[in-house]
């Protein structure tokens, strides 16, 4: 462009700004647009989503900004060469080919023509800013409305703090428990289910059950350390009384070497002798045997006093460790719904309500239950078949007496393999009645009282 | 490898060259009224040592344009008045019996093709065979009889006329004689202020007495200052776009052309584009074609070029049309202003 006459080249040079503020604006707004959109679907996303991303939402304004990198690299990679400058500037001036025809032929004798010296008025083209601008504009506001939105405070992200919150103290008791070897490895398989199902349950819906089934989880936890202190504990009770025999060179009874093997029975089942010592173990027996329950005692006296103070001790190594575990989860409190008043748990939506206020309440699932020493630990639930609470149909019933006012019918017998069974007339089902056997004597008792009364 | 670019025209033979130019346009315009873009479009191609077909409604003056240039080139014419019993022979010459002392022999009598200006009055009256016999002639400027070849006269313009009605017993001419004609003049009715001007002068319509205002030398001159009227690369590439957009499968070929357009224009429709062009810049005093010239000849030398489908016939669409989308769609500049810029009008 040097070659060109000087009365020109300020025009080309305005044009050339002009067209690479023009490509600028032609490149730039694709890239802004998609950015801000982008950072305004990042924002609404974590709007709704994560709630823990919301302080660095405001960095999203960088996006657009940080655009303008690549738009710059293409501009000048895009940019518009001198020749095509003043192609355009020739045929925005009306197309006489005298700009190109100087620049290429150099010639100067063309270069003071008249149409060259119309190029001095070459009118610039005009930016259409707003029409590239208002969609940007548009983009923008999306972002500044996600970054605006309020954070969604929903049941999920909340959820799961409060699920987290309610099994955080099962699984730091059950991981207590391991480093102190007090669980089997089929307790911790149990534990680690249960803990993940009260978890995925509070996921789902926190509620007064979520916290009741942390305490029931806590209180089987505790029911299963107790079950193997007592356990202990009548193991230690049996050696104290087995070392008093000894001591007083008296043999141990049948009945206490019973027991003490019961005993020993027990803490093999509980899972207390899975960490014994080598040469206590080798003492025991074989653990197939121990946990089938065929351990004998040794009847070598000199075996038995081994196997016994060195049961004693190992026992009295894991009573240290039960000792710690009470005393560090002695100041856990139990679920009080009235602490949780946000959440509302009394008036529930299936109209719960308080007792004697018309509303039904199915009380506390996780209502005290007395463990103590009434029975023997492994006696403490035995479990006792109930019988049906139900009736087995809504027609095992028949009428064996006609009341006043009641239809007459007569009624006809029939014998089946359940009862006997009472019909009326062919098509009157709702006359039949079957009575079953067990109750056939009790209802004839009623009636003969009655008539006797 | 770029030919090395020939010395521009001097702004006084340039001048000297439009002198010559306006003082045969102002005649001509003497003449034919009213009608001056036409005449321009005549002079760029005889100008560009084209050949020309004039097609309009008889009246209009196309004979007269002929007849008039004739007179005011000194150049040698002639006129066919093609018939549909004219033979090719009686276009390009024979070889009839004579006898020359003593013997007889065949000699070559030259047709009216051997002439500097030929009118071939209505063209399109002629068997198909007959105006072939033009083809050889138009394109290559020779003719070939018996074997023997011969060179027309330098320079050799065919101006050709023909009827848009009355077509009953006429013979359309094939797309390759047509493609042989550098432009495509439609001659279209005069405006009424015209009409009145010609009634006040000519009483019996004929047209005023004419000098000689250009002779053999001249035009010579004029040939020469026209070849060396520059053709930028930026207006070589518009032209070269805006033929390649006449083609129906083009990737920039506009809409109209797509639908409309069975085949379109050949290099020849190029290199005719440009060398009115560069006849049509002189006659307007440059040294060079402009994107102006392009957009001003393109219709006249390509229009007739084009195939038109059955499609074009029925939406009222015709050569000049689809030219003028062709113009609308290919921007003058290759690499255009940017979207966002609006030339300023």
């Amino acid at each position: 462009m040097t070659d060109l006459p000087a009365s020109v080249r300020p025009t080309l040079r305005r044009l050339a700004r002009r067209v690479a503020a023009g490509l600028f604006l032609e490149i730039w707004p694709r890239w802004a647009i998609g950015s801000f959109l982008l950072a305004g679907t990042a924002a609404l996303v974590c709007r709704i989503f994560f709630s823990s991303a919301a302080p660095f939402l405001p960095w999203l304004w960088l996006a657009p900004a940080l655009s303008i990198v690549p738009v710059i690299i293409l501009c000048i990679r895009r940019a518009y060469r001198p020749i095509e400058i003043a192609a355009l500037a020739d045929s925005l001036s009306g197309g006489q080919g005298t700009l190109l025809t100087v620049l290429e032929t150099n010639d100067p004798a063309w270069a003071s023509t008249a149409a060259l010296e119309s190029l001095k008025q070459l009118p610039m083209p005009r930016l259409k800013l707003w029409s590239r601008v208002a969609p940007i504009l548009a983009s923008a506001v999306f972002l500044i409305t996600a970054l605006l939105l309020p954070q969604r405070m929903i049941s999920g992200p909340r959820t799961t703090i409060l699920a987290n919150d309610i099994v955080a103290d099962l699984k730091t008791t059950i991981e207590e428990l391991k480093k102190q070897d007090l669980l089997t490895p089929e307790e911790e398989k149990t534990f680690e289910e249960e803990i993940e199902r009260i978890r995925k349950d509070a996921l789902d819906r926190v509620d007064a059950s979520s916290w009741e089934a942390a305490d029931a989880m806590r209180e089987k936890v505790s029911a299963s350390l107790s079950q193997k202190e007592d356990a202990l504990n009548w193991a230690q009770e049996n050696l104290a009384r087995f070392a008093a025999a000894a001591q007083a060179g008296t043999p141990p009874s049948a009945n206490d070497a019973r027991e003490l093997a019961d005993a020993i029975k027990n803490l093999a089942q509980t899972g207390m002798l899975d960490d014994a010592p080598a040469d206590l173990q080798k003492l025991l027996g074989s653990a197939e045997a121990l946990a089938g329950g065929n351990f004998k005692l040794p009847s070598d006296p000199k075996a038995l006093r081994k196997l016994s103070q060195q049961l004693a001790q190992h026992l009295d190594g894991r009573a240290t460790r039960f000792g710690e575990i009470r005393r560090a989860g002695r100041d856990r409190g139990r679920f009080d719904p009235s602490e949780f008043g946000e959440f509302n748990f009394e008036e529930g939506p299936d109209g719960d309500g308080d007792p004697g206020a018309g509303g039904i309440n199915r009380g506390r699932g996780d209502a005290d239950l007395t463990w103590g020493d009434e029975s023997l630990p492994f006696d403490r639930f035995k479990s006792v078949s109930l019988p049906p609470g139900a009736v087995r149909s809504p027609d095992d019933w028949a009428p064996v007496a006609a009341l006043p006012g009641a239809p007459k019918e007569a009624a006809e017998r029939t014998f089946s393999s359940t009862g006997v069974q009472f019909s009326g007339t062919a098509g009157q089902s709702a006359w039949r009645r079957t009575l079953a056997p067990r109750h056939y004597s009790a209802v004839k008792r009623y009636f003969e009282n009655a008539e006797s009364r | 490898m770029t030919p090395e670019p020939k010395p521009l025209l001097t702004p006084e033979a340039v001048a000297a060259a439009q002198t010559s130019i306006t003082k045969l346009t102002h005649e001509l315009r003497r003449v034919i009224l009213g009608k001056e873009d036409m005449i321009d479009e005549v002079v760029a191609a005889l100008l560009a040592r084209g050949h020309v077909l004039l097609e309009g409604l008889p009246g209009l003056g196309k004979t007269e344009l002929v007849k008039a240039l004739s007179r005011l080139l000194s150049l040698e014419f002639r006129r066919i008045q093609f018939t549909p019993d004219l033979l090719p022979t009686d276009i390009t010459g024979s070889h009839i019996l004579q006898e020359r002392d003593g013997r007889k022999e065949f000699t070559f009598h030259p047709g009216p093709v051997f002439t500097n200006l030929l009118l071939a009055d209505e063209i399109n009256r002629a068997s198909p065979k007959t105006q072939a016999a033009l083809l050889e002639a138009m394109q290559e400027r020779r003719v070939t009889t018996f074997g023997e070849t011969r060179t027309l006269p330098d320079p050799f313009f065919v101006l050709a006329t023909q009827n848009p009605i009355e077509l009953e017993g006429t013979y359309p001419l094939p797309e390759a004689q047509l493609d042989r004609f550098m432009v495509k003049v439609e001659i279209v009715g005069v405006e009424q202020s015209v009409l009145e001007q010609i009634l006040v002068t000519r009483v019996h319509g004929e047209a005023p007495p004419l000098e000689p205002v250009l002779n053999l030398a001249d035009v010579q001159q004029l040939f020469s200052a026209v070849d060396a009227v520059h053709l930028p690369r930026a207006v070589a590439n518009y032209i070269s776009r805006v033929v390649a957009a006449s083609h129906p499968k083009a990737a920039g070929a506009p809409e109209a052309v797509r639908s409309f357009v069975r085949y379109g224009s050949s290099p020849r429709g190029a290199i005719a584009i440009g060398a009115i062009a560069r006849g049509l810049a002189l006659l307007r005093g440059k040294p060079n074609v402009g994107f102006d010239e392009v957009r001003r000849v393109a219709g006249p030398a390509l229009a007739h070029r084009l195939v038109l489908d059955y499609a074009a016939k029925l939406e009222g669409w015709d050569g000049r049309r689809v030219i003028g989308a062709i113009l609308e769609g290919v921007p003058e500049v290759e690499r255009g202003l940017p979207q966002t810029l609006e030339a300023v009008k």
